[in-house]
């Protein structure tokens, strides 16, 4: 038995394509609760009161790209220890490993398939907490 | 928390997005090509090179989330070759703003073009076959029934389990339980039960089943129509067994074919990039070689399916280069595709006369590459098992297996492992041929040569070592159970019978056998198999014997 249960995710990707079809996949197919910020900067405002207990976190980004991102989160007592994944179309190993070596729990291939995105973050919480 | 909605307004609202998603398509494209002319137009601008890639970038990155595959990966490729423009620091060269261009052109083309309905059915209603099953069932659809149930009664002897149906709906109901390895299907059946044919023939190419036609018809448009309806192989009665069998083995037989690998010659490391990305993407193996005076070392050390050269290089020009690699024996096989600019004729026939093989022409479609390289690859992979294979069984023959043995023997003494070599002769062979004719004959082999193939691991080398003679080497093996094994395959082989016209016959042989280190060398491993085998022989035939030094 697990500590904890997935339940609120908060999505930080700008493009508004993207930001739809990740909310319809984990809200409907995985019964998420799910929340989307359209940048780095809006996402350290709502983070708090949101409290997610997972956000997916868009690489390539204006002005504030996923590491900032990142690290702006982590220096932030209420969203440091918020697991944090990764989502990006570039996917080379050594890619996987330099996010990892960032506090990331993982990455997330883009483009993703609707229909499987809700099984495929689930899998990576559990096999957080497993 | 709260899921309000059902299945089926999902797959509603996911088609809404896709289809949103494909309205705004032109309009972000006509966006792009604007960057790119600005592009173009301007001295040289970084930036809005960069603007460019990141438009790739996201379409690289949305495409097949919204049913566009082929858009994901050609924006995939073109924001690539633009991060490579970039990093160089330079206004492209003509030849890469020609790629560039022809890139474009291709994610138009596959914006175009979403995902057909069959390609993103999320659940094929056949399960695919797992890999590494043992299955060889065989489905046979026969409307008019017992036309081909002699045919079914004989596959079944080569050791396949035959189930007929008469009704296409009950072959697909079976096919839910346990997919086949391969269907057969009276070709008049299309006219009995049209729609449902149909159907399952899409089910068949959905799991990758291959689907093979019998006819009563052997004329061009029958055949046509079979290849149409997605058929791998056509029949027309009288069914000769033998091709039927040769042809389900080929089609049934579990292979994961090793990925091709491709060899670029280049100097410009952009275009190289770009063709190795497209590569790949098709799931081949690539090594690159920028410097074609460095070309032999990799050649050696890679063994290429393929080399992809650039005409024009600075110290060698591929013409030259290819010249020098048709030279070598060892190298006449392999095919050389040129990539050049070039299109004047002669220029190309010159090419050809060095020793290319193709010519394509800058810059290139990633769809055209990768058929190019395929299609090349294929028949040369084709023409080297022809090399080295026997025809009638698909074993190796004499020569290579005596290649085979020598590498397998100098890798045991280099990793101190044992070996097995063993020489196999059909007993009395001579008179099943005088008695039942040759074809009879070849089925005696062809039976032996599956069974050895079906007992025996995928790292025994098998071998068709002569008219009736067969080696094999086992590797890490010891002698005891390298002779328990062949004297239960001898017992197999013993108990098979074979149907040779009305007629029931059973045919033995006899083996003779070696091992490593006992035997230390090709040599001798040979002249000890053989002297065994002639014991065996000589000691009433059926058996299997081992040398003793």
């Amino acid at each position: 038995m697990t500590s904890a249960q997935l339940q609120r995710i908060m999505i930080i990707e700008d493009e508004p394509d993207i930001q739809m079809v990740a909310q319809l996949a984990l809200e409907a197919v995985g019964g998420f609760h799910v929340t989307i910020s359209g940048s780095g900067s809006e996402a350290l405002a709502t983070a708090p009161a949101f409290a997610p207990d997972l956000i997916l976190l868009d690489v390539m980004m204006p002005d504030m790209d996923g590491p900032s991102t990142l690290a702006a989160l982590r220096q932030t007592p209420p969203t440091a220890h918020i697991p944090v994944i990764f989502m990006t179309a570039k996917v080379q190993p050594h890619e996987v490993q330099q996010y990892k070596a960032l506090g990331a729990w993982d990455v997330i291939p883009k483009p993703f398939d609707p229909m499987s995105l809700s099984s495929t973050v689930q899998a990576i919480w559990d096999q957080q907490h497993g | 928390m709260v899921n309000t909605s059902v299945p089926m307004s999902l797959q509603e609202r996911l088609g809404t997005l896709q289809r949103q998603y494909a309205q705004h398509l032109p309009e972000r494209l006509s966006e792009i090509e604007g960057t790119w002319h600005a592009v173009l137009a301007t001295p040289w601008n970084a930036t809005l090179c960069a603007r460019l890639q990141r438009h790739m970038h996201g379409l690289a990155g949305s495409g097949a989330s919204f049913g566009f595959t082929t858009l994901s990966t050609t924006a995939r490729t073109l924001e690539l070759f633009l991060g490579a423009v970039i990093d160089q620091a330079t206004p492209p060269t003509i030849e890469q703003r020609t790629q560039i261009d022809a890139l474009m052109a291709a994610v138009r083309q596959a914006a175009a073009q979403p995902d057909s309905a069959t390609q993103g059915r999320a659940h094929p209603l056949v399960r695919p076959r797992p890999l590494n099953d043992q299955n060889q069932r065989v489905f046979v659809l026969d409307p008019e029934r017992q036309t081909v149930d002699d045919i079914a009664e004989q596959i079944t002897y080569y050791g396949y389990t035959v189930h007929t149906f008469h009704d296409p709906a009950e072959l697909r109901h079976a096919m839910e339980q346990t997919a086949p390895a391969a269907v057969l299907l009276e070709h008049s059946a299309a006219h009995h039960h049209g729609t449902n044919v149909s159907m399952l023939v899409e089910e068949l190419h959905a799991a990758s089943i291959p689907l093979i036609f019998l006819s009563a018809r052997s004329d061009f448009a029958a055949r046509l129509a079979a290849v149409r309806a997605g058929g791998l192989a056509y029949f027309a009665k009288p069914v000769s067994v033998g091709s039927l069998i040769d042809t389900l083995d080929t089609l049934t037989v579990q292979r994961m074919p090793e990925p091709f690998r491709v060899l670029v010659i280049d100097d410009e490391p952009t275009l190289t990039e770009y063709y190795v990305t497209v590569l790949q993407q098709a799931g081949m193996t690539t090594e690159v070689v920028t410097d074609p005076l460095h070309a032999f070392g990799q050649l050696e050390a890679f063994h290429p399916d393929l080399i992809l050269m650039d005409m024009y290089m600075p110290g060698c020009t591929g013409l030259e280069l290819a010249a020098v690699i048709r030279q070598q024996v060892a190298y006449v096989s392999v095919p050389i595709v040129f990539l050049s600019a070039e299109t004047n004729p002669d220029r190309q026939w010159a090419a050809m006369h060095l020793g290319g093989d193709d010519f394509l022409t800058k810059p290139i479609q990633p769809a055209h590459l990768v058929s190019a390289v395929t299609s090349r690859v294929q028949r040369a992979r084709t023409l080297r098992a022809l090399m080295t294979r026997d025809s009638l069984t698909g074993l190796l023959n004499h020569t290579s297996t005596r290649e085979r043995l020598g590498v397998e023997a100098a890798r045991a003494r280099r990793e101190g492992v044992s070996l097995v070599f063993a020489m196999i002769d059909i007993d009395h062979f001579k008179s099943v041929n005088d008695t039942y004719g040759h074809p009879a004959g070849d089925r005696v082999i062809k039976s032996l040569a599956r069974l050895l193939q079906q007992r025996l691991r995928k790292l025994d080398v098998i071998g068709r070592y002569g008219g009736e003679e067969f080696a094999v080497v086992l590797q890490n093996i010891d002698v005891h159970d390298g002779q328990r094994l062949l004297d239960e395959i001898r017992d197999r082989f013993a108990h098979i019978r074979h149907a040779i016209g009305t007629n029931e016959v059973y045919v033995t042989f006899s083996c003779g056998l070696a091992s490593f280190p006992t035997y230390a060398d090709a040599t001798m491993l040979t002249q000890a198999a053989d002297q065994a085998l002639y014991q065996a022989k000589r000691g009433g035939r059926n058996q299997v014997r081992v040398a003793h030094s």
